[in-house]
């Protein structure tokens, strides 16, 4: 069936414009994904102090649809909060590939994005970006709760960037 | 009976309370003139004392200087002053040891990014960045300037 684009005045084109949503399916799934982020809770330090304060009532991370899991089978995004030792490290690996696809991680805290104070440690991985491929960094020492907001929102704005442009939102 | 009524006056209660919540993404979230954020650099009270760089626990602060282009004045003045903000602790040591007070500390938190090359913090930036800076910044009585005399 044609549909005739002509027949459409200017004035329904804009009506039609402010009152249905045009996207693609991909930015519709985008939408539902960035709206249901079900954390990993990968709490291995003092930043998971603060991730579980995110959680709780002052906070509140319900409101953004996040709602923390314990099973990396349930999950879509992981919360790397803390430490990660040389000994972690293969757990976290191996936590990671258990997760289904579509997954992010999120490094909360100096610590995870790039060693934070044990930087001249031998025993810990100088950033969780040497084992998982991390999305959004979270500089802090821990950071505070509405910094942690701040970063899942930055994740569901890449998404939803991702889904919408098809580029890469970090473009280096 | 009777613990079924208390029980249900608080609930009642808490109904009328006002919401805990806070509405941050919203609302903007105030920090408290103390709260360490990411730090504002004032290049022309930097006099290349160099103590910043030596206190840093993870050595984040790299700085350099250069003469005084003024002949008639002695001293350096920055060159250089970055900051890699991947592994700045936000200890406060840097704003606590500075003698001109040419590093303090700002209430700015969302810093996340989505590459750790953006943590990397430059002179420029670290200029630029001169909003909600903190208003005390000798809060522990310390002397002034000139020192205990």
């Amino acid at each position: 069936m044609e549909f005739s684009l002509e027949s459409i005045s200017i004035e329904e084109r804009k009506e039609l414009e402010r009152n249905v949503f045009m996207g693609t399916l991909e930015q519709l799934k985008a939408w539902a994904r960035s709206n249901s982020l079900w954390p990993l809770t990968f709490g291995l330090a003092c930043c998971a102090i603060e991730m579980m304060g995110t959680g709780a009532s002052h906070y509140d991370l319900d409101r953004f649809g996040v709602m923390f899991r314990t099973s990396p089978r349930q999950s879509d995004v992981m919360i790397v909060a803390g430490t990660v030792t040389k000994k972690m490290g293969p757990l976290l690996r191996r936590l990671y590939d258990q997760m289904p696809e579509p997954k992010w991680v999120i490094a909360m805290g100096s610590c995870a994005t790039a060693g934070g104070p044990y930087i001249k440690s031998y025993a810990v991985i100088k950033g969780v970006d040497q084992i998982v491929p991390v999305d959004v960094y979270i500089p802090g020492c821990p950071p505070n709760p509405a910094a942690l907001i701040y970063g899942i929102n930055k994740l569901q704005e890449k998404i939803r960037y991702e889904a919408k442009t098809g580029k890469r939102v970090t473009g280096r | 009976m009777n613990g079924l009524i208390k029980g249900l006056g608080v609930t009642l209660k808490s109904m009328i309370e006002p919401k805990v919540t806070t509405s941050y993404p919203d609302v903007p979230f105030v920090m408290p003139d103390r709260f360490r954020g990411i730090q504002h650099f004032i290049p022309d009270l930097c006099i290349v004392c160099n103590q910043c760089a030596r206190i840093c626990p993870t050595d984040c602060i790299t700085l350099t200087g250069k003469p005084n282009p003024d002949p008639e004045k002695k001293g350096k003045v920055i060159d250089t002053f970055d900051i890699n903000f991947e592994i700045c602790i936000l200890c406060d040591l840097c704003t606590e040891v500075c003698p001109t007070e040419a590093i303090v500390m700002t209430n700015h938190f969302e810093l996340s990014t989505f590459s750790r090359d953006d943590l990397f913090k430059d002179a420029e930036w670290l200029t630029d960045n001169n909003t909600l800076v903190r208003e005390d910044n000798n809060n522990i009585g310390a002397p002034v300037k000139g020192g205990g005399k």
